[in-house]
């Protein structure tokens, strides 16, 4: 057990030295909105706790889906990715309303590399984890999107950490792409259980016209400047049909 | 009285607006084979063809009625003609910078180019500001056009007066004439669009050469986009009643009508309605104001009340059981109503907030506006000019029936087709319809279709006026 630990610790804190996570997210653009409100692939999954012959929309039929995709060979971002998910959805412990499916896409994988990495994890007995392979992996990643580069000097895969939002008719409703925080993971998880998210951008020093200001302290709207532009091109036309009236009142006939 | 002059410039707008209405048709039918799978376009030809066929038919159809009303409004004022010259010269300049940046350029950011999409840049870079450009060019043309016009109407009409106000009163001492009463109030409503889109391009021109010093807000840029698009979208359906209400009754040889006071309340209340009306547009902007959206709801629903009202009582009341002289001029005229009407109450019901949770950026929303323009104001426009081609050079026309038959097969089928993807809640601005909509690439080739059938109608409708606009700019004035 205590090897186990240090084991996993280790894997961990190496991943953590090796990973730029901050440049995963900075550089993810438009790549998150790629694929979305499209199918997944009905891919046929095996794994511990999943009956023979399981499918992926089986899987989100039952309940909306959080599907992680890693390879249990990566020295990269693969473990503080799962690390990170998995303390976010700790935090969650009320909501029970999802699945979340860990899948490799790396074809060298095998059922009992998924479970072994769910026994390191802690998560082979939690009943809202799944770990599976499937034979159809590429269909899978070509329906997602998701495109891992095989770099043969490191003998590893290039590639993101992401996560993918299921709904339970087995749309794509949301990605996050690199270790993302719990509000983020809220977000995900809203869209999958397909309940409305309000999302307004934020203050900005260099947005002079705002038609609210948010003040963060109290919490509240205040009306900006913003709102008279709003009135101003009715006002602008008032004034200048009354100037119009004005100057060409001399020469009414 | 009107000048050869204007005859001229008027046949010239005339010939403009239909070849341009004919390319935007091809580009439309292109759309929705597009979307039946018929033919493979790339997205971005969809959504440039998209872009290019919203922006050339608001802006046809606008200047179709300017062009009507200038022309009629030199019965009682003399207008301006360098003014009209002026609004020409930009406006085929600006269609031409319009398609440069969409077909070339291929910007396609949609008619309504919302906030920020202009700057997310999936085109030639500068494609942007061309486009922005030629929303300038065609705005400043419009607008002068437009204080032209109104300033010519105050020139002999005080502002109570242009307003109708004294109709108020019992015994009027002046008439105003309902054609000047209902073109004051439309001038006004475009004044105020226009400057909406001129704030707007600033604030879009602000920002693209701050470098990021200066960011726009979101809202407040949807906000002014509509104040615009949806403005001046029934300010051009206003143009066209204002042509009714001059024409109808003439060509019908029925009694001119005159100004009463509840068609002066009824036009004066339609200013209000109309520019407060946008507010229906942001249902779904859970940041706008909830009394804004409750104003959005109310003020759509009266809008349509004087106006509407109104007009269709009036023309009830001049046909029913009323020796009536139908001709092109007055069908096309009558049946432009209904379709106003139509369109209307499918506009009324998708700007119920209710309503709009279901059918918004649906089919729904392509299916009314095209009912109101396609079959209502397009066909004012075509009563207009073919009542203006035929005051010079009438030919006895015939298979009226058979084109009216057309245009009408044509355009009710075209229509169907998005009202039932609409209740079916097909999406509307999708290139290709996923596999789990199969109903909308049927409909979509069904609408392509019907909609051939329509342009078939409307180059018959080309030729025939165009023939004769073509001889009066080649007129000369001994022989007008």
């Amino acid at each position: 057990m205590f090897k186990d630990i240090v084991i996993f610790s280790s894997i961990v804190m190496i991943s953590f030295v090796s990973t730029n996570v901050k440049g995963q997210i900075a550089s993810s653009g438009w790549k998150e909105e790629d694929r979305i409100y499209s199918k997944v692939f009905d891919a046929p999954l095996s794994g511990k706790q999943l009956r023979k012959g399981t499918t992926l929309y089986q899987v989100t039929s039952q309940k909306p889906t959080v599907l992680a995709l890693i390879f249990t060979r990566c020295t990269g971002v693969c473990n503080p990715f799962l690390l990170e998910l998995k303390e976010n959805i700790e935090l969650r412990t009320n909501e029970k309303n999802f699945n979340i499916l860990v899948m490799s896409f790396d074809p060298r994988d095998t059922e009992k590399d998924l479970d072994d990495l769910a026994m390191r994890f802690g998560l082979s007995e939690d009943k809202r984890w799944e770990f599976a392979v499937t034979d159809s992996i590429r269909s899978l990643v070509q329906s997602i999107g998701f495109k891992p580069v095989w770099d043969s000097l490191r003998q590893q895969y290039d590639h993101d950490a992401l996560l993918i939002g299921i709904n339970s008719e087995g749309y794509i409703t949301k990605k996050l792409i690199g270790i993302r925080n719990n509000a983020d993971l809220g977000l995900l998880l809203a869209s999958i259980q397909d309940s409305f998210t309000p999302t307004y951008r934020m203050a900005n020093p260099n947005m002079l016209f705002s038609c609210f200001n948010y003040d963060a302290k109290t919490g509240k709207n205040t009306p900006g400047l913003g709102l008279i532009f709003v009135a101003l091109p009715a006002l602008i036309a008032m004034v200048i049909v009354l100037s119009v009236n004005f100057f060409v009142r001399v020469n009414r006939i | 009285m009107e000048t050869l002059k204007l005859r001229k410039i008027t046949s010239v707008w005339i010939i403009i607006v239909l070849t341009l209405f004919v390319v935007a048709i091809v580009l439309g039918i292109l759309m929705r084979l597009n979307q039946g799978e018929i033919i493979q376009q790339s997205p971005i030809t969809f959504y440039g063809n998209m872009t290019t066929h919203g922006l050339t038919m608001i802006g046809i159809w606008f200047v179709a009625g300017m062009a009507a009303v200038n022309y009629l409004l030199e019965r009682y004022v003399k207008t301006s003609y360098a003014a009209n010259l002026f609004a020409l010269v930009l406006t085929v300049i600006g269609v031409l910078m319009l398609w440069c940046s969409t077909f070339i350029g291929e910007f396609h950011a949609g008619w309504t180019f919302l906030y920020p999409l202009p700057f997310k840049i999936m085109w030639a870079e500068w494609a942007t500001p061309l486009f922005l450009s030629s929303l300038g060019v065609l705005g400043l043309g419009w607008l002068v056009w437009s204080i032209s016009l109104m300033a010519q109407i105050l020139k002999k009409y005080s502002i109570s007066q242009a307003f109708a106000w004294q109709h108020f009163h019992k015994n009027p001492k002046v008439e105003t004439p309902p054609f000047i009463l209902i073109t004051m109030i439309t001038l006004i409503g475009v004044i105020a669009c226009l400057i909406a889109a001129v704030i707007l391009l600033i604030l879009f021109f602000i920002e693209y050469f701050s470098t990021g010093s200066f960011v726009n807000d979101a809202l407040l840029m949807k906000n002014l986009t509509y104040f615009f698009g949806h403005t001046i979208a029934n300010e051009m359906l206003y143009l066209g009643l204002a042509v009714i209400y001059e024409l109808f009754a003439e060509v019908s040889g029925r009694p001119k009508w005159h100004t009463t006071w509840y068609v002066a309340l009824a036009w004066n209340l339609s200013l209000i309605f109309i520019l407060t009306a946008f507010f229906h547009h942001l249902y779904m902007d859970f940041v706008q104001p909830e009394g804004l959206q409750i104003i959005g709801q109310i003020a759509s629903y009266l809008a349509s009340l004087p106006a509407a009202g109104v007009t269709v009582f009036s023309i009830l009341v001049a046909v029913y059981r009323n020796k009536i002289n139908w001709s092109l001029t007055n069908l096309l005229f009558f049946i432009g109503v209904a379709g106003w009407v139509i369109g209307g109450l499918g506009a009324v019901i998708d700007a119920t907030i209710s309503n709009n949770f279901i059918l918004h950026n649906t089919l729904w929303v392509p299916a009314h506006f095209h009912t109101y323009n396609a079959m209502g104001n397009v066909l004012f426009s075509l009563a207009f000019f073919h009542w203006f081609s035929n005051q010079y050079y009438h030919h006895k026309e015939r298979q009226n029936t058979l084109k009216l038959s057309i245009l009408l097969i044509g355009g009710a089928g075209f229509l169907l087709a998005f009202y039932i993807g609409g209740a079916e809640s097909i999406p509307r601005r999708y290139s290709t319809y996923p596999s789990d909509l199969p109903m909308g690439a049927t409909l979509a080739s069904i609408a392509a279709l019907f909609a051939s059938l329509y342009l078939i109608a409307i180059l018959i409708f080309f030729f025939n006026i165009s023939k004769k606009c073509l001889k009066i700019l080649s007129s000369s004035p001994q022989s007008s």
